[in-house]
């Protein structure tokens, strides 16, 4: 994403930026800009129904543009569309004031973003971040089992599940090839799907793993390709192929693979690599049982308040799911979070809700903390017992808006919960 | 065509037959008359075979229409018998209007308006026999055919003289000689006499659909409806003269061209007591037209038209009236598994396709289950675990060679090809593990099954996978298994109480198993070889892991063996050799399993507790989707978890919920007709597509079907520390990506609460949780599940 202009006071935080999404991503960072009651100016088109003096009417599609503002977002992340529906704020000659749109916000287009109470510490770390022209790292990662494959797309702040490949592998009998010719289909399968996906002309590190030999079979099998194929770009691919061991064929296994040493190795660096190691630190911690480690909305903020996340360790690990609340109060309180920790000298990691990472600190409420010293008995709210019981529902919220589907973040989907006990 | 040979016929000879016509249908020649006086004997022979009764006649006509052909005319005669000549005439005309069958029509009657290379081959059979059946009295009419332009006969190189063409066509007003002459029309598709047809199948379905939606047909209708059926494809510019024309004359016509049975013709007034009833088209068509509906070809136009606006195919179809009948007289048992289908099923039409082809034999299972019972050997499915490496599948190969199961000339075959790859000890461990790739790392993938018997039980053996990547197959054998055989090398017990030994005694312990059998293997290799004491020493490690697990000491037996060298496995060492020890003290591998074999703990104790059992509703984990055999396209594996089945039963998979019907089963690999709880068996299914079948899926009765959930409370063992996290969840061969969404409160060994929603879950704490799922998974109350994170299992437990 391109910054084209901004005037932002850096004092109270009012002002407005224009900028230019170039990528994919920065439709991300977008949706994660975007906040509802902002201003958000941006080229439309829109049907506009005229009626002439006789009463007939006709239809226009008019390109113009609107400025609204923001009540509700939709991102698909598959197809990298973002979708803001609000209200118009400023009058043209097609369009009445408080008439409805959605704009739908396009890559190489400007757009135009006044936030409504001010760019706040948040945004602005976001802002920085999504207006990075680092080199962006990009990785595809096959993560399988015998019958599953599942295609992914780890940019540096999402995990895009590009296609899941299932198939039903007859098991292994006595006098029957069965097994091996279905598994070669499989392959062969996983492998046409991964060639639609992958840009030879430019290809990506792509990483493989499973457990056992699976991922080695499919590395023999991609090799066998491009030496039998006339296909060029695919000898190119092979050096950038790693294989790697991972738990299981299921997509959250993607984790233990990044933060393996075979992959940290190559790609050390990365922005998700670093995320992985931290949950990863994160988790080892409160194993041990060791109460440094806290994790959940009301145990971390008591944590900060007792200035427990300050200089020497300290760290606050928060979801950007957080900040993206329709609320704005609730946003508020995380940014304060953030705010404090800052204050007292800790670190704040904001992990994407995309990534596993991201998606293993939502499970435990969207926020942890590590603290520079153990803090006994954070927990002991049993007074507040509604608010808590509260809290959880927002958190087993949470794991139902994303813990579906992998990427459709952002469209709930109902899922019905079968109570089973 | 064999008619063709007779265009050389000169004209008088044509014209002479046709006047004949009038006292006999048909003149023959001297030799046709010698050929019937050979043949007709022949064929009445054949019929009283049968029990049939024809006429002379009809026999000639038989044979003169089959052109000598004893066996089909005998065929034709046969099938005109057949106590339904009226279904099957409908039959035909009930077909679906498909472009094919129109245009098979159009050929077959010779319609053809354009096509003059089909004039001329219509031509050439058209006058091979046309003198045989002529009427003068049509003559007027068919000169108005003639000077219609759009029938290009006065162009054709024919040898009869165009007014010839229409000779025998009887036109709107068919004379009274001539009345049932007619009736031929409806054979104007010989060839489906036999109803056997592609088609067939879609009307008959269709005609279910229609008879579902309750339109009743009479037979009247179906007869009436017929009649639009010949004359319907018509090009709208045609003349209307030919229209009405062409059907008789078409239908005439194509009975040169093939051989056909003879029209039920005019012939038959001779004998009326012989003649079998007109067909619905014949009565119609012979039925005398009052004079005031005259001019007649009009009026026969108007009929058509007046059909023709019906829908001639709503009501149901002859045939599907005819299997709605048989079903309902002959298929009172499965009645009312259909009707309840049906209930379930909100698509009425589609309830009819779901029903099973095979009929159930509608046995009393647990009857059946129960006398059998005295007469049976005890069986028992065990898994056989252990650290990769142990000696599993070579302990097992070994059982089998030993017991006969296998055969020595089997392992010298993989001896042979072993050796060629330099894995010489490795043949034993080749009967269990038989895929190429295992073969050439020496590692089990996935769990290999193999039966066998011994004078005193029957056994399945589930040769598990070691290797830790492998431990998801591990646990879907294991859960197969009623009991467990725990492998230890003896030499290398170190790397198996870190490894998988350990994690394999939780997990057997985690799917229910209650007995154990520990072979420490590969005594022979140790130093010195079969020292007591290291058995001993690795007795006294091995017993406490158990005893934590959770497995009571009575349960426990240990076994000094060697799978490689066949010691103490089926045979007892010699006397002689330094395992000599042995035989005082310890059972051989195989008397220890059938001593161990569990009084099936699930059928347990009183008939009657067996017999509940038994009446639960049917609950069957897929292990495998296969392609069994060419019979069988479609084939699942699995245990019966609860209840029976039985072939002919309708079940369901879940989650997809589709129905399938149990065409055949199989349990050891010999057909059965039912399998009850407990056993291993194969289902081979029909009505169902491979789509919706997947290992870890659960077979259950259609009446009872699994719920499918995606989230459940578990009630967990804690083996390493828990947050609500994503972990890999287990039910059997089921294995799918969840996670923890709550932890809802830990709880002491009685199911008190100790502490609502901790923050995180410590090893050895006993603790409920709520598990989700991504997708909707079929869940039963009180499975067994295991929790892995990581590549580790992390917590075990139940449904609740």
């Amino acid at each position: 994403m391109r910054l084209i202009k901004q005037n932002i006071e850096r004092k109270t935080g009012e002002g407005s930026a224009v900028l230019l999404p170039e990528e994919p991503e920065d439709l991300w960072h977008a949706y994660n800009l975007i906040r509802p009651n902002d201003l958000l100016r941006a080229s439309a088109i829109r049907k506009v129904i005229s009626e002439s003096g006789s009463g007939s009417r006709s239809n226009e599609r008019v390109h113009t543009t609107l400025t609204i503002r923001v009540t509700k977002l939709d991102f698909d992340p598959q197809a990298a569309q973002l979708h803001v529906s609000g209200r118009v704020a400023e009058e043209n000659k097609h369009v009445k004031l408080g008439s409805f749109h959605t704009l739908d916000l396009e890559l190489q287009r400007n757009f135009t973003l006044e936030k409504a109470e001010g760019w706040d510490s948040v945004a602005l770390d976001t802002l920085k971040e999504a207006v990075n022209q680092d080199a962006k790292v990009q990785l595809w990662a096959v993560i399988m089992k015998e019958g599953l494959a599942n295609i992914c797309l780890v940019t540096d702040h999402q995990t895009i599940l590009r296609q899941k490949i299932e198939s039903n592998l007859p098991r292994k009998r006595a006098g029957s090839t069965e097994h091996e010719k279905q598994m070669q289909k499989f392959f062969q399968t996983t492998f046409d799907s991964l060639l639609r996906q992958l840009d030879l002309a430019n290809p990506k590190p792509l990483l493989l793993a499973s457990p056992a030999y699976t991922a080695t079979h499919f590395q023999s099998f991609i090799k066998a390709q491009a030496a039998s194929g006339t296909n060029k770009g695919l000898r190119e691919l092979l050096p950038k192929i790693t294989v790697a061991q991972s738990a299981s064929g299921h997509l959250h296994s993607l984790n233990e693979v990044l933060s393996s040493p075979a992959v940290t190795a190559k790609l050390s660096d990365t922005k998700f690599a670093r995320e992985t190691q931290l949950v990863d630190h994160f988790f080892t911690l409160i194993r041990k049982a060791d109460n440094r480690a806290w994790y959940g909305p009301r145990e971390s903020e008591k944590a900060v308040e007792q200035g427990a996340v300050g200089k020497g360790g300290g760290v606050l690990l928060i979801s950007n799911g957080l900040f993206r609340s329709q609320e704005i109060e609730v946003r508020k309180r995380w940014v304060k979070l953030v705010d404090e920790v800052k204050e007292q000298g800790g670190e704040v990691r904001v992990l994407s809700s995309m990534h596993e990472s991201g998606r293993r600190l939502e499970s435990l409420g969207g926020v942890a903390v590590i603290c520079t010293w153990p803090i006994e008995d954070l927990d002991d709210g049993e007074v507040e017992e509604e608010d808590e019981v509260h809290e959880n529902g927002e958190v087993d919220e949470a794991w139902h808006e994303n813990g579906d589907g992998h990427g459709i973040e952002g469209r709930v989907e109902h899922v019905e919960d079968i109570d089973f006990a | 065509m064999q008619r063709v040979k007779n265009v050389d016929y000169d004209e008088d000879e044509l014209y002479d037959d046709d006047d004949e016509y009038g006292e006999e249908a048909e003149t023959y020649s001297q030799e046709d008359r010698g050929n019937f006086a050979a043949l007709t004997p022949v064929v009445r022979a054949e019929l009283e075979e049968v029990g049939l009764q024809a006429s002379d006649k009809e026999i000639q006509d038989a044979l003169w229409n089959y052109y000598w052909d004893v066996a089909k005319a005998v065929t034709y005669l046969k099938n005109n018998r057949t106590p339904k000549p009226q279904q099957q005439t409908l039959k035909k005309q009930e077909r679906p209007k498909s472009k094919f069958d129109e245009a098979a029509e159009r050929s077959a009657k010779g319609l053809g308006e354009s096509g003059l290379s089909f004039r001329i081959l219509s031509c050439l059979a058209w006058c091979g026999r046309c003198w045989s059946v002529q009427d003068e009295e049509v003559g007027h009419v068919v000169k108005i055919i003639v000077e219609s332009p759009s029938d290009g006969s006065e162009g054709t190189p024919c040898m009869l003289p165009p007014r010839d063409w229409f000779r025998d066509v009887p036109w709107t007003l068919p004379p009274e000689t001539q009345g049932h002459l007619v009736p031929a029309a409806p054979v104007y598709r010989p060839r489906l006499l036999g109803g056997s047809s592609k088609l067939a199948k879609p009307t008959e379905e269709r005609g279910k659909k229609l008879a579902t939606a309750g339109v009743e047909e009479s037979s009247a209708d179906g007869a009436s409806s017929s009649l639009d059926h010949p004359t319907k494809p018509k090009e709208p510019k045609e003349n209307e003269a030919p229209l009405t024309v062409g059907e008789p004359r078409n239908s005439q016509r194509s009975e040169k061209r093939e051989p056909k049975p003879p029209p039920s013709s005019g012939l038959e007034e001779e004998k009326p007591d012989l003649r079998a009833q007109p067909t619905a088209f014949a009565r119609t068509l012979s039925a005398r037209p009052t004079p005031d509906t005259l001019p007649a070809a009009m009026s026969f136009l108007n009929l058509l038209a007046s059909e023709r606006s019906e829908d001639p195919f709503k009501g149901p179809s002859p045939d599907g009236t005819v299997t709605k009948a048989q079903n309902r007289s002959k298929g009172m048992t499965k009645r009312p598994l259909a009707n309840k289908t049906q209930a379930l099923k909100l698509d009425p039409t589609s309830t009819q396709a779901t029903q099973p082809k095979v009929r159930s034999k509608g046995l009393d299972v647990p009857r059946l289950w129960a006398e059998e019972r005295a007469r049976r050997k005890p069986s028992a499915a065990f898994v056989v675990i252990g650290h990769v490496d142990h000696g599993k599948s070579t302990l097992m190969g070994r059982l089998l060679l030993d017991v006969g199961a296998v055969s020595q000339r089997d392992i010298d075959k993989y001896q042979k090809q072993a050796s060629e790859m330099g894995k010489a000890s490795f043949a034993l461990a080749w009967v269990m593990d038989t895929s190429a790739e295992e073969r050439e790392r020496g590692v089990t993938f996935d769990f290999a099954q193999h039966h066998f018997s011994t004078p005193k039980a029957d056994f399945t053996i589930l040769d598990a996978p070691g290797h830790r990547d492998f431990v998801p197959n591990m646990i879907g054998g294991a859960s197969m298994a009623d009991m467990a055989v725990l492998v230890v090398d003896a030499n290398q017990l170190d790397s198996g109480m870190k490894g998988q030994t350990r994690e394999h005694i939780l997990l057997a312990k985690a799917v229910g198993l209650k007995k154990v059998v520990v072979a420490i293997n590969k005594l022979d290799a140790a130093t010195p070889p079969w020292s007591q004491q290291l058995f001993e020493s690795v007795q006294t490690d091995i017993k406490p892991l158990l005893a934590t697990s959770g497995f009571a000491d009575e349960d426990i037996k240990f076994i000094p063996c060697s799978g490689l060298a066949g010691t103490n496995v089926v045979n007892p060492p010699k006397p002689s050799s330094p395992a000599a020890w042995i035989p005082k003290s310890h059972f051989t591998l195989l008397q220890a399993l059938e001593r161990s074999i569990p009084t099936p703990a699930k059928l347990t104790t009183t008939a009657a507790a067996a017999h509940e059992l038994l009446k639960q509703p049917l609950r069957m984990q897929i292990i495998d989707v296969f392609r069994g055999s060419i019979t069988n396209p479609l084939s699942i594996a699995g245990r019966i978890a609860s209840g029976t089945v039985q072939i002919g039963d309708l079940v369901m998979i879940q989650p997809s919920g589709e129905k399938a019907a149990v065409k055949a089963l199989d349990v050891s690999d010999e057909p059965r007709d039912y399998a009850v709880v407990g056993q291993i068996c194969t289902l081979h299914l029909s009505d169902i597509e491979a789509q919706h079948l997947r290992s870890g899926d659960v077979v259950c009765a259609s009446q009872h079907p699994v719920r499918v959930a995606k989230s459940c409370t578990v009630l967990i063992e804690v083996l390493e520390a828990l947050l609500p996290q994503p972990v890999d969840v287990h039910f059997g061969r089921l294995h799918v990506p969840g996670r923890i969404s709550q932890l809802v409160e830990t709880v002491d060994g009685k199911g008190e609460q100790l502490k609502r929603r901790p923050k995180v879950l410590k090893a050895g704490q006993r603790a409920r949780v709520r598990v989700g799922f991504e997708e909707g998974v079929p869940l039963v109350v009180g499975e067994r599940v295991v929790l892995r994170s990581a590549g580790v299992t992390a917590a075990y437990g139940r449904m609740e």
